[in-house]
């Protein structure tokens, strides 16, 4: 318990940190329209960690997810664009045709027994000569231009204020519910809990985030609906790793793949399951990272599988599988999407950019090793 | 034939935490002898081996080794190599991809100017096969050789090294009986040369046809060197077992209900091309009876118990039936759903995701059972948990409390509260008592009554004679993967058992 207060502790620091550099370096950083496009970054980053969140719990890995992004995504504008097929029809049709090809991923991983390391590896390849073919090596714009439709709105819009207000209301209430509810469950357990003061404290931390994000983006032009889907999809992936079979499932393969076995998890369907998940993950933060560039070229999606390996692993998430959770995702990914956002305003090049985030990696996983032989 | 003591050790005393492995233990071995170690499994032998291999290191015993007239103060297994303690284990320990020749002479292969001399390497690697009398190509790749030329290639390995002593562990477990005989031979022909040989093994005809000495080990302590030709094999089989003040074991009279697990003339091989391990196997356990399974290691019981939950190898005959119905091998979630469980000898391994909490590992095969809708059913699954907890006397702080902090004995507990929440008709229990404190093991055999006496079958393997006697209605003893003898409670001794296991009923009886 201590080490997990430690490590948030930490965290925390080194996001403050980050912040304070950046803002230093350029002020601009901390105005209410970069914190709401940071919003909309942060939101495609943490949706595919998320996914990463599923995969490297059972001890997996997908090296493939930022290639898919891109195909993911050119495939639906090219059904958009090229072939006038409606938005959301397009977009299903990719998402279905992600689930597929990932599912069989997935069955090739837990049947054939073929590495994932290996197999993704492959996947990010094959998805990014796809991906190309698919377009061309054109720009695919996801709408024409000027209008808007289902794909362009996933990062162009944004709540009235009205709506940000209630929605901002019931999630602090939503929050506080659960929170007091799992605190009663717990003490009635006879699990440790926080005292009643950090309890509070905690909710009161919480409640002005909510707020401060509130009258952050309201004072742009109001809460974006990426934000809004991340919250969704965050709120998902919690209560399926916490609460159904499948979630501890993916906990216990990766704690202890033989054990599991031994005790009846069905390991070859939940690691295929996994990867199923992630197939839909990849299509939805494709849609959204080609609708935030606003069409599709090669570059789209280059390099984001790192980036959301890094954020699980800077959340707490352990690349051996057994270990991780969805907060932890979210700060990591809050702590990448800084960096990212950071150096594109600081006009970093875009060979440091590379060096840098290979460094963040890097020190990621070694920080992440140094902990688990401590524990 | 017996010459100077080449290596002796005296009073040796080795503790493994609170369990003491060996206890006092004398032992002496002179050049030119053959000397045999006997012991059930667990009586203290590889305990004495790993010392003498600097495995166990210098300080970590009390006694001492000596070697020649010297203290021995072996620091890694390289000290006990240089002082000329060359060790033949039981699995083969070559490198598959790799000659034979560069196998002799890895880590001391003969060097030319900074590179490898190969035709060095070569003929002097056929130098010494010739010696040791083994027919082979010094550039045969090992992977090409069968498992008993391996074992050979092994010993020559060792015996290139020129050791003063050579320790054979258990140096025939794989091999054929012509690759025995001409082990045997090698053997002699290495006592006349004035090696002095330590030699392990459960065949006892093995040891009585090679050794000039045999000394028995029961439970770390040595009960005697007798010099082989004035004793015998039974002489050496009542020493093994002795005559212990016999364990507390409350079993109580079985009520002997329908046949619950029936398996019949069953065949298994580890793959489809290898030849069957476990050969004509059959037996009952009843609903309200104990059926205890022995053996010697490498008699195929743990395989026996993970082919019936179907984590192992192909069945080529018989058939296993389970409360009436086929039970074939799918998996162990099958083999659990219809009732069947295994709890594992190795509970880190096949029992416990370590680092997660009680609950967790408690729930983790009845998840299904606990769900309402999609989710599991928070309040449910702690509830029975807490049964479980409580029902077992499984000491924790908190549900949540990761089991890699809890002792053996509680760590077993968990695993066999897991396997009770899915509420199995046939229990499994491989040595469900291994390594864990004498007050849980009692409490293991009260739940193995109470378990019977609520119309469960358990089957229990052990190594542990007295275990096997005390808590069986009835008692299959394995011998290399065949039935050996099969014993009511009523007829068993250690004695018979043992005599069974290492396949002289007759003899013995």
């Amino acid at each position: 318990m201590k080490k997990f207060a430690t490590r948030e502790l930490s965290m925390a620091i080194a996001l403050v940190v980050i912040w304070a550099f950046i803002a230093w370096q350029e002020p601009v950083f901390l105005s209410p329209r970069n914190l709401s496009l940071l919003s909309v970054e942060l939101a495609v980053t943490a949706i595919l960690a998320l996914g990463m969140l599923i995969v490297l719990l059972p001890g997996q890995i997908d090296l493939s997810a930022g290639s898919g992004v891109g195909l993911a995504g050119a495939v639906a504008a090219v059904l958009v664009f090229w072939l006038d097929v409606p938005a959301p029809v397009a977009l299903l049709i990719a998402a279905i045709g992600a689930v597929v090809v990932w599912a069989g991923m997935g069955a090739l991983i837990a049947i054939e027994r073929i590495p994932a390391f290996i197999m993704t590896l492959g996947g990010l390849l094959v998805f990014r000569g796809l991906h190309w073919l698919t377009i061309h090596n054109q720009t695919v714009p996801v709408v024409e231009g000027g209008n808007q439709n289902l794909y362009s709105l996933l990062t162009t819009y944004y709540l009235p204020a009205g709506a940000g207000y209630v929605l901002a209301t019931a999630v602090v209430l939503a929050l506080v519910a659960s929170m007091l509810r799992a605190r009663a469950r717990r003490k009635s357990h006879g699990f440790e809990i926080d005292d009643g003061e950090l309890t509070f404290l905690k909710l009161f931390v919480l409640a002005q985030f909510v707020l401060l994000v509130l009258i952050v983006t309201n004072s742009y032009r109001g809460v974006p609906l990426a934000l809004v889907i991340l919250g969704a999809v965050a709120t998902l992936v919690h209560q399926l790793t916490t609460n159904t079979p499948f979630g501890r499932y993916l906990y216990a393969i990766g704690g202890n793949e033989e054990a599991a076995t031994v005790s009846g998890v069905p390991v070859r369907a939940t690691i295929i399951g996994a990867f199923a998940l992630m197939g839909c993950i990849v299509a939805l933060t494709g849609f959204m990272q080609t609708a935030y560039s606003g069409a599709s070229t090669s570059t789209v999606g280059s390099l984001m599988e790192l980036d959301a390996v890094a954020a699980c692993v800077i959340g707490g998430t352990s690349l051996r599988g057994g270990r991780g959770t969805v907060l932890g995702v979210l700060f990591g990914a809050l702590i990448m999407a800084s960096l990212l956002n950071g150096m594109t305003l600081m006009a970093v090049s875009p060979e440091i950019k590379y060096i840098a985030r290979g460094l963040v990696l890097a020190l990621a996983v070694w920080l992440d090793l140094r902990m688990a032989k401590g524990s | 034939m017996s010459g100077d003591v080449v290596l002796s050790a005296r009073d040796i005393v080795k503790r493994f935490g609170g369990v003491t492995a060996l206890d006092g233990v004398s032992f002496e071995l002179r050049a030119g002898e053959v000397h045999a170690l006997c012991g059930e499994n667990g009586a203290g032998k590889s305990t004495l081996i790993k010392l003498l291999a600097g495995v166990h290191v210098h300080g970590s015993y009390e006694g001492e080794v000596r070697i020649g007239d010297q203290v021995a103060c072996f620091h890694s297994t390289r000290d006990a190599e240089r002082a000329g303690i060359a060790i033949i284990h039981q699995e083969i320990a070559l490198f598959p991809e790799m000659s034979v020749g560069e196998n002799l002479f890895l880590g001391a292969l003969p060097r030319r100017h900074g590179l490898i001399d190969w035709n060095q390497v070569y003929a002097r690697a056929a130098t010494t096969l010739a010696e040791c009398g083994i027919g082979l190509d010094p550039a045969t790749r090992v992977a090409d050789l069968g498992v008993g030329q391996q074992q050979l290639v092994e010993i020559a390995r060792a015996i290139a090294r020129k050791p003063r002593v050579l320790v054979l562990d258990e140096p025939t477990a794989a091999l054929a009986q012509h690759e025995v005989n001409a082990l045997l031979e090698l053997i002699r022909e290495l006592r006349l040369r004035g090696t002095a040989c330590i030699y392990i093994s459960h065949k006892l005809d093995e040891v009585f046809a090679i050794a000039d000495r045999i000394t028995v080990l029961r439970d770390g302590a040595a009960q005697g060197t007798l010099d082989a030709h004035a004793t015998s094999v039974d002489e050496v089989i009542r020493l093994m077992v002795g005559r212990r003040i016999e364990d507390f074991f409350p079993r109580r009279q079985p009520t002997r209900g329908k046949t619950l697990l029936a398996v019949r003339g069953l065949g298994v091989a580890a793959t489809k091309e290898s030849p069957p391990l476990l050969r004509d196997i059959g037996f009952e356990a009843r609903a309200g009876e104990v059926l205890g399974i022995g053996g010697l290691m490498g008699s195929g019981r743990t395989e026996l118990l993970l082919h019936l939950i179907g984590l192992w190898g192909t069945r080529t005959s018989g058939s296993v039936e389970l409360d009436g119905s086929p039970l074939d091998s799918h998996g162990p979630r099958e083999a659990l759903r219809d009732g069947l469980v295994l709890v594992s000898e190795d509970r880190k391994r096949f029992g416990l995701v370590l680092p997660q909490g009680v609950a967790f590992n408690v729930s983790l095969s009845s998840l299904a059972k606990l769900c309402r809708g999609p989710f599991i059913d928070g309040d449910a699954e702690i509830a029975q948990t807490k049964a479980t907890v409580s029902d077992l006397r499984i000491k924790v702080h908190t549900l949540d409390q990761p089991v890699a902090t809890l002792s053996g004995g509680n760590q077993q507990k968990v695993v066999l509260g897991k396997v009770l929440m899915t509420l199995p008709k046939v229990l499994l229990l491989d040595e469900p008592t291994r390594g864990i404190d004498v007050g849980a093991k009692l409490e293991v055999y009260e739940l193995i009554n109470r378990l019977t006496g609520s119309g469960k079958a358990i089957v229990l393997v052990s190594s542990e004679l007295g275990e096997l006697i005390g808590m069986s209605d009835r008692i299959v003893m394995l011998c290399e993967g065949r039935i050996g003898g099969v014993f009511a409670r009523a007829e068993a001794t250690q004695e018979r058992l043992l005599a069974a296991a290492m396949g002289r009923l007759n003899q013995a009886a």
